[in-house]
């Protein structure tokens, strides 16, 4: 039974279709905002399947063992962060005290991997995207840690279940994290690699950034691992900022985590059609200067309530 | 065709600017008496040598406000090469200062102190029709591409698109 | 700074940010650019030298596809320059119509290029609203001269259709609804936060460098020089129009942005104006088919800056000599000022900046086949007997299918 729960569902099949359901519901919102007409629904899965039957290959002077692991890597570690968060009971499939922790290191594993998938991969465009992917790591990992950090400490535990299950008992509490839900999701943006962050991969300068080298299987291994990216991103953004319908019944919680990541999807295609992209150095600066201290004013506010609730 | 053939505009008010721009040049310049001629109204054109060329382009220049070169235009003439170097204002009055060089001698020094933008132009007069322009920089070539041959300049009147391909294999 | 430092990045001749071919190399430090090299003519295609074998009508034609995007400015800037040496009177409706025409194409450059500079800073949302808008002046243009690029209205002597009432009201109805739009975009301009930072002092180049470079068309004129063919020498009928050369003080893309959203609006009015005074008459005066001798000298205002044409006539039915400087020759070499310090993000928009067209810039091509294995010239047959054994080594056989059609052919 557990492993029915892992390979199927709730983990990596409907992980999976749902993944490709979100990139076909943000390919769809974008072009609808765009005034386009947008893809069919199968078009992501097709994408995948014509990328699988295409030859892989590796650039000469590549590092063939990393090159060709990397995608391997990336999608595994979104995968296994899914287990983690909880979706749409009070209980994630697996918990333990301090996961919060692991599924942030988790997630930041696909941005290593594009890295080092990059930077071994010798070409110029993957060189400097790799070096891009990496420093954008860094302007957006610790606003993204502050943000989930301040709802942590007001609900006293390392357990997203728990803290999930906090905010459920108390959805009055849910507000006062308001501006932490903001960071977060611009924090998010930039994990995903999407505009106004899309800096690594910026199509006009670099090519297509760590993916430049990269075809057949491996960029559909890459291309699905930011699709289960994207879910699990805004499934953990939900669990903690929005745990709202944890207790109904569990076909009302389905339908309702279902509404919730798809309204965050929502978000994330707005903030792509409005906007433009970037510099990195403006990104940087945006996300040290802007960012990370406006998610310390939450960490703040949450340190005295706290002292206030005691 | 020669120069002299330019139709000369009748006399006319509405050619003032152009004719106390020919007295400025024919002033500064006594060996320029009667090789300026005004075509129409804004367009001005002066004959002068390889050697009156730099001294006549930098006063137009400096004295006379021409700031921009619009571009050199190159001609093959038979026995020797043509070369128009054209010359705007901000009036909108265009002088051309027409000169000649060398099929295989060496021609005009370059302009690109004056005119940084005339690079490109140079290069074209060079590559199209084997001007030999002095003093141009090192740089790439435009707009031939690097394995041209030698010798082979499109832009004269004796080449034909044959002349590339005798002797040349075609990949079955 | 040792050499190990600087990399270097190539930017085409083909690279997802040019549309067309050209190479750039830039030297970088980190992510600032501290050298730049160009390396154009991957489009020269000898048109000026096909133009000395064909007849003026022929050259006609053949010039408008120098370009798609500014066919009509390389047309128009010939005809002229043939009408001046001929000595032909353009009768006063083939002149306006004329200019309403290339006045439609600088909304459609215009428009185009706000979208690039959309896609250049990935801004894709521009793209798509500035290309649905672009479609209406397309359909207008097909409407009006049959083509929605290359329109083929031009002939010597004035130009080859006339406009009707219904055509002249389609006109007007549409130029209300691009005015309206074009205003969204110039409020777009000035309030969208990531746009307005990313043109911001990109690309700077300053009013001493414009005119030290000889820079031209919107790039000048958004570094404060009111440099404009149309008001400066003024061709067709701009000296009878009421207009304003946009100028900008801003020396940087978003300068130029402005300049252009400006002569939209500019551009609308003279629209209207057209219409309202268009004579009525004669469309084209007759044209000899020998020109005289003599060479003249044709300025035209193109949506990318002043288009250069040079025409020497030897009496006979065939040019002596066509001469085109397109804009983006003069313009592509302030690029590497602009660029000098820039960031390599910025490399896109600033070469966009100046609306480049390359196949304007070069005009020859000879094929050459430069990989490392074989190396040989082929003629028109030669290249196409390569391709059909290259394919059919491949398995792709069209003999059987060719056959079948010729044989279909026969029956009918």
């Amino acid at each position: 039974m557990a492993l029915f729960y892992i390979l199927v569902f709730p983990g990596f099949l409907f992980l999976i279709g749902f993944a490709l359901a979100g990139e076909w519901l943000d390919r769809k919102l974008h072009a609808l905002m765009q005034n386009r007409i947008g893809p069919p629904w199968f078009q992501p899965l097709a994408d995948i399947i014509k990328l699988s039957a295409k030859e892989d290959t590796v650039p000469n002077g590549a590092d063939r063992t990393i090159f060709k692991l990397m995608p391997m890597l990336a999608l595994t570690a979104t995968v296994v962060a899914v287990l983690y968060v909880p979706l749409w009971s009070k209980n994630a499939l697996n918990s333990f005290p301090g996961d919060l922790i692991v599924v942030l290191y988790l997630l930041t594993i696909p941005t290593l991997t594009f890295f080092l998938g990059g930077w071994f991969s010798r070409s110029i465009y993957s060189l400097i995207g790799a070096a891009r992917a990496l420093t954008q790591l860094f302007a957006y990992e610790i606003p993204l840690l502050l943000s989930v950090l301040a709802p942590a400490m007001l609900a006293n535990s390392w357990s997203i279940s728990e803290i999930s299950a906090f905010y459920a008992q108390r959805w009055y509490l849910t507000p006062v994290n308001i501006i932490g839900f903001v960071v977060a999701m611009v924090a998010l943006l930039g994990k995903l690699e999407r505009v106004p962050f899309d800096i690594p991969e910026a199509e006009t300068e670099i090519v297509a950034g760590s993916f430049t080298e990269y075809s057949g299987r491996l960029l559909g291994l890459f291309r699905l691992c930011v699709d289960v990216e994207m879910i699990v991103g805004a499934s953990l953004i939900a669990a903690i900022f929005l745990p709202f319908g944890l207790g109904a019944p569990a076909w009302l919680a389905f339908i309702l985590y279902l509404v919730k990541v798809e309204g965050l999807i929502f978000l994330i295609s707005f903030m792509r059609t409005i906007m433009a992209r970037l510099r990195i150095d403006q990104m940087v600066d945006f996300c040290w200067k802007i960012l990370a201290p406006v998610a310390f004013v939450q960490l703040v506010l949450n340190l005295v309530l706290k002292g206030v609730v005691q | 065709m020669s120069y002299e053939d330019i139709p000369v505009a009748e006399a006319s008010p509405a050619l003032e600017s152009e004719r106390l721009l020919q007295q400025q040049l024919e002033s500064a310049f006594s060996e320029l008496s009667g090789k300026v001629t005004i075509q129409r109204v804004r367009r001005v054109w002066v004959e002068v040598t390889m050697d009156q060329l730099h001294p006549v382009l930098t006063h137009a220049k400096d004295q006379l406000g021409f700031g921009m070169l619009c571009t050199i235009t190159g001609t093959d003439e038979g026995t020797h090469l043509g070369l128009m170097y054209h010359l705007a204002s901000d009036g909108g009055v265009v002088l051309t200062l027409v000169t000649t060089a060398p099929k295989d001698g060496p021609g005009p020094q370059t302009v690109t102190q004056y005119f940084p933008h005339a690079d490109l132009y140079e290069r074209e007069v060079i590559d199209l029709l084997g001007v030999r322009i002095q003093g141009v920089a090192d740089g790439n070539r435009y707009p031939l591409p690097d394995g041209w041959p030698e010798g082979q300049y499109p832009l004269r009147k004796d080449w034909t698109q044959e002349m590339l391909e005798v002797g040349k294999e075609v990949e079955p | 700074m040792t050499d190990r430092d600087v990399i270097k990045v190539p930017l085409g001749p083909q690279h997802p940010a040019l549309k067309e071919p050209g190479n750039f190399i830039l030297s970088m430090k980190g992510e600032l650019v501290t050298e730049m090299g160009v390396r154009l003519g991957y489009n020269h295609r000898g048109i000026e030298k096909a133009c000395e074998q064909r007849s003026y009508l022929n050259d006609l034609y053949l010039l408008e596809r120098i370009c798609g995007i500014c066919s009509h400015s390389h047309s128009t800037a010939y005809v002229q320059a043939v009408e001046e040496i001929a000595g032909i009177q353009v009768p006063p409706r083939g002149l306006y119509l004329r200019t309403l025409v290339a006045e439609l194409e600088r909304v459609h450059s215009h428009l185009l290029w706000l979208g690039v500079a959309g896609h250049e800073i990935g801004f894709d949302t521009l793209l798509m609203y500035s290309w649905r808008d672009r479609e209406v002046v397309m359909d207008l243009l097909a409407a009006l001269t049959g083509n929605r690029v290359n329109y083929g209205f031009n002939t010597i002597g004035g130009v080859r259709r006339d406009i009707t009432d219904e055509q002249k009201l389609e006109v007007l109805k549409a130029t209300d609804t691009l005015e309206e739009r074009t205003k969204y975009y110039a409020e777009l301009a000035g309030h969208e936060t990531t746009l307005i930072k990313r043109l911001k002092d990109v690309g700077r180049l300053s009013k001493e460098d414009v005119l030290r470079l000889g820079v031209t068309g919107p790039t000048a004129r958004a570094s404060g020089v009111s440099r404009d063919v149309r008001k400066d020498d003024p061709y067709a009928v701009y000296a009878d129009l009421d207009f304003e050369v946009i100028t900008s003080d801003h020396c940087d893309v978003y300068g130029r942005t402005l300049v252009r959203v400006g002569e939209l609006m500019q551009t609308y009015k003279m629209i209207r104006q057209l219409l309202t005074q268009l004579p009525d008459g004669a469309i084209a005066a007759k044209a000899p088919r020998k020109i005289p001798k003599g060479q003249a000298i044709s300025r035209y205002e193109a949506p990318r800056g002043e288009d250069f044409h040079f025409v020497r006539g030897n009496g006979t039915d065939k040019p002596e000599r066509v001469k085109v400087r397109a804009p983006t020759l003069v313009n592509m070499q302030a690029v590497s000022t602009m660029m000098k310090g820039g960031y390599l993000a910025d490399m896109p928009i600033t070469l966009a900046a100046i609306d480049p067209c390359f196949s304007c810039t070069d005009r020859m091509i000879e094929l050459r086949d430069e990989s490392d294995t074989a190396c040989g010239e082929y003629s028109w047959p030669a290249l196409r007997q390569l391709g059909i054994s290259h394919h059919r080594a491949l398995g792709i056989d069209f003999t059987e299918l060719s056959k079948k059609l010729a044989s279909r052919r026969d029956r009918v």
